[in-house]
């Protein structure tokens, strides 16, 4: 009797045992199975920055993204957009003048560093007809917010409204990076694809070149 | 922009079965991981300008939650602006959640909005989804 007894508590306490390991492994499952769904995969430029740093044998994604633009030795695509003014401001407009057309957003600090030194050369290379269109990506914030930003920085350039066809035509596959900028020469043609901020004397010496290049 | 094409995330979430106590004043942790190489800014960025990291969850039932308590953001400074100090995270951050639950399994649905940055260039705001997963007992 003490015997039938023993064995009916050994075999209740492995059959909780077992029940205790099965409950467990459906709540990691049930976890693991939430893990999937809720996990958003790093695509491979991003993913690439892991470990890595910021200095990968490829390039920096932001490098990868500049030196993949389909727009580089293309003519630069035709755009009309609103100024803080509301007036409309096309890139025909500057037709026979070299160009630096640069994406910016108030959100964005490198940006907010880059554009004085714009602001910089578009003052001293006047001469040679170079203009700067800056072309505000986050348009949502609204003109107050811009102008804010514009009157901060002391840049005086034109400042115009991004729209999503204009960057369907500059922006895509970027992912949006800013700051972003393209160098357009005196007949219309993008030169130069920058993503991220370079030194000050890079930029000089990019504004120089598209200067010179596509002279007639 | 993209043609409809997934916009990367710097910023991912891994749901973790956490266990608490039903009935009493809880805690549940919220744990993120911001890709190598990226950082976003805090909760409390030092300006106005910035786009602050913000969790938003669903209300769930047999839940009430409290205010969400963010960890404070590491300093931060851009190599050619160095004076120009930042608050961000970057690696893991974990959001605490205080909670009262009632006994059982428990999901509560949201998403974190943030905006990254790596050490040259900035991305638009982006958003993941997050579901946090607990059980009440």
């Amino acid at each position: 009797m003490r015997k039938a007894l023993l064995v009916v508590l050994m075999a209740t306490g492995l059959g909780l045992v077992v029940w205790s390991g099965v409950h467990n492994l459906r709540a990691r499952r049930r976890a693991m199975q939430m893990q999937e769904e809720t996990r958003v995969d790093l695509l491979p430029g991003a993913g690439d920055a892991a470990g890595s740093g910021s200095g990968a044998a490829g390039g920096t994604p932001t490098e990868k993204e500049a030196g993949d633009s389909p727009l580089k030795g293309k003519a630069a695509p035709e755009f009309s957009l609103e100024d803080l003014s509301g007036k409309k401001v096309s890139l025909s407009d500057y037709k026979g003048r070299p160009l630096v057309v640069n994406f910016w957003g108030t959100y964005c600090s490198p940006c907010k560093i880059e554009m004085p030194w714009l602001e910089e050369f578009e003052k001293k290379y006047a001469g040679s007809g170079f203009e700067v269109l800056g072309v505000t990506y986050d348009v949502e914030v609204g003109k107050d917010t811009i102008e804010k930003n514009v009157q901060r920085l002391g840049v005086t350039y034109p400042i115009l409204m991004s729209t999503p066809k204009v960057e369907d035509a500059y922006l895509h596959g970027s992912d949006g990076v800013l700051p972003m900028s393209f160098y357009v020469d005196r007949a219309g043609k993008v030169v130069d694809v920058t993503a991220g901020l370079g030194s000050k004397d890079e930029l000089e010496g990019m504004v120089k070149e598209t200067i010179g290049a596509g002279a007639k | 922009m993209d043609g409809g094409a997934k916009p990367r995330q710097y910023v991912t979430y891994a749901a973790e079965a956490q266990t608490v106590a039903a009935g009493r004043r809880a805690v549940v942790e919220i744990r993120f991981h911001v890709a190598d190489g990226f950082h976003v800014n805090s909760h409390t960025p030092k300006s106005e300008m910035l786009i602050r990291t913000e969790l938003t969850l669903e209300p769930a039932d047999g839940v009430k939650a409290g205010v969400m308590e963010y960890p404070p953001g590491q300093p931060y400074a851009f190599s050619f602006d160095p004076a120009d100090k930042l608050d961000v995270y970057a690696g893991d951050f974990t959001v605490k959640l205080p909670v009262v639950a009632t006994a059982g399994e428990h999901a509560v649905a949201g998403s974190l909005r943030y905006q990254a940055c790596d050490n040259a260039s900035c991305y638009p705001p982006r958003t993941v989804p997050v579901k946090v997963l607990f059980t009440a007992k």
